[in-house]
């Protein structure tokens, strides 16, 4: 017996449909989850105000022109949906004069940021060699504390180098609300599509219904 | 024989500031801010207390920042009554109680300038217990040892350059080194001005700077985690008249996590306790809290003596706890985290 073109069609609504529904919890999930990570990141800097002073942990701690360490990237796929993605800057490495001649480690996932680079093994040999030379060259010791310009800098040394650990929180916090965000512009433009498909797929229903019927009038003449 | 000359000179200031002391917030005030809903029913509450109508007079919009300022200004102006009244030996304390905040201001100013802020936009968020007729060119010198001969050489904060000149140039790992040296010359440095003074003083005064000191140190250590600073770089930022000196605070160099940190601490009673795990129902304390509740205790017994200069540093020490309990009050109140909201640490019972 020949599967007809509406049952196909009303299985296939029906995946869509639930298909449709998972995206809309899952959006919901991580919905609830931005909001929450948010709140949290507000709540650990309040809490480092309170560690540290109101005064620290304020608008004067940046400068006024800020380069950005995360791009968003949006591509449109093949089924029309939008897929946004973010990509950290890659950090440039302040290679002064070849006293860093370790490579930046990387430590995990793409963290903001500078890597703790192996400078204190480094300072320690340095400046042993420097005080057993002559005082002259106390200024050469010690270049790796130079400060580099470099601008793609960890924003929490903004407050400080001594940060209290809430402001920590509060920077992954906000780090991982970075992520969730892409997430959720996709999964958002994926479930406004599922919903397209779904209004096409029952408009389309009760045509193929009634060519179905008269189909099966024709078989069973 | 104190009793018997001190109030000549200090009496009335003493009496002064006993009676500001009164004034300062109770449980039953907390927990009246604590049911607010809006920062303008905290403003109503606190009109009947000693604050008066000091959040009403101003033109500007209630936020937190601005209630954090007006109790500033408030702490400021009391302080200010205090200092201009004051005969020495008496005036050189209450001098020594702002080197701290002059740190702090030198430090904002420095890292202000090197985010390009101009001074005009700074120098009105500077403490205005720690300014100084030098504090415009402050974000101008580029080394430690150019901020000393060039800018500071002039005012009180000179004589805490010793350890701290330097020919590096002031990046943010530089001016926090450069606050820390700072800070741990000024600590030592009032740790044995008061010790000269002797008496009541010097008894409720060096156990309070000595936690200071050590709380200083722990502190310094557990931040530096995950940071570029190490250890032997970070022990000669911890100020050496407290109780860790000087097995402690070798301890301390040496240690590499949290863990270790609280090994130290365990060696000393006193410090025992703040690392100790929390109950749960404490809420999760961070350390800092900790050592603000410690503090707290520790400046509430300088009220219990007469005849000394201890009440002064107390009362602007428990004022500051205070705002900051306001402040977090009024946190939780904007942010709607009601839950977190008796994190404050009260202050007379």
């Amino acid at each position: 017996m020949v599967v007809s073109e509406f049952e196909e069609s009303s299985l296939l609504l029906d995946e869509k449909l639930l298909r449709f529904m998972d995206q809309l919890e899952l959006l919901e999930e991580k919905r609830a989850a931005l909001n929450s990570l948010i709140e949290q990141g507000w709540f650990s800097m309040s809490k480092a105000r309170y560690s540290i002073g109101n005064k620290r942990v304020s608008a004067l701690q940046y400068a006024s022109e800020i380069e950005p360490l995360v791009c968003v990237h949006a591509r449109t796929l093949d089924n029309g949906e939008v897929d946004f993605c973010t990509e950290r800057s890659k950090q440039k490495g302040s290679n002064e004069a070849g006293k860093e001649a370790t490579p930046i480690e990387d430590i995990g996932p793409q963290e903001e940021g500078v890597r703790r680079r192996n400078k204190p093994k480094k300072n320690i040999t340095e400046k042993k060699e420097g005080e057993e030379a002559s005082s002259e060259k106390a200024p050469e010791v010690t270049p790796s504390r130079k400060s580099d310009q470099n601008p793609q800098q960890d924003p929490l040394k903004w407050f400080g180098i001594l940060v209290p650990q809430t402001l920590k929180q509060a920077q992954s916090s906000f780090m991982q609300v970075i992520e969730l965000s892409a997430e959720i512009a996709t999964l958002q433009t994926a479930v406004l599509n599922s919903r397209q498909e779904l209004k096409q797929c029952r408009k389309d229903k009760p045509i193929l219904q009634e060519s179905s019927a008269t189909q099966l009038e024709k078989h069973s003449d | 024989m104190a009793e018997l000359s001190f109030n000549e000179d200090h009496g009335y200031l003493e009496g002064l500031v006993r009676g500001m002391k009164a004034g300062i917030l109770t449980d039953t005030d907390y927990h009246n801010l604590a049911q607010c809903d809006t920062l303008d029913d905290m403003k109503l509450h606190l009109q009947s207390t000693d604050y008066g109508r000091m959040l009403s007079t101003s033109e500007e919009d209630l936020t937190v920042s601005l209630v954090d300022s007006k109790l500033r200004e408030n702490l400021v102006t009391e302080f200010s009554c205090l200092r201009s009244n004051a005969l020495p030996p008496l005036s050189t304390f209450l001098d020594y109680i702002t080197y701290s905040y002059m740190i702090d201001n030198v430090v904002m100013l420095i890292t202000g300038a090197l985010k390009q802020r101009d001074v005009a936009e700074v120098l009105p968020r500077c403490h205005p217990l720690g300014a100084f007729d030098q504090m415009a060119a402050v974000g101008i010198a580029r080394t430690p040892t150019e901020l000393y001969s060039a800018i500071l050489v002039d005012t009180p904060l000179a004589q805490f350059f010793q350890e701290a000149v330097s020919e590096d140039n002031l990046d943010e790992m530089e001016a926090e080194i450069l606050r820390n040296k700072l800070f741990k010359a000024y600590l030592e440095s009032f740790h044995s001005f008061c010790k000269s003074l002797g008496g009541a003083t010097r008894d409720t005064m060096c156990p309070v700077l000595e936690f200071e000191a050590d709380r200083r140190a722990f502190i310094i250590t557990v931040n530096s985690f995950g940071t570029d600073l190490s250890g032997v770089d970070r022990s000669v930022l911890y100020p050496s008249c407290g109780k860790l000196y000087p097995e402690g605070l070798q301890l301390l160099t040496r240690a590499e996590d949290h863990e270790q940190v609280k090994a130290v601490a365990e060696c000393y009673p006193g410090y025992k306790i703040i690392f100790d795990d929390p109950e749960p129902e404490s809420g999760c304390k961070t350390l800092e809290d900790r050592f603000f509740e410690q503090e707290v205790k520790l400046n509430t017994l300088a009220f219990l003596q007469q005849f000394h200069f201890g009440v002064f540093y107390s009362y602007i020490k428990l004022k500051e706890q205070e705002s900051r309990n306001i402040v977090w009050i009024a946190e939780c109140v904007t942010q709607r985290q009601k839950s977190k909201i008796h994190n404050y640490i009260p202050i007379f019972k």
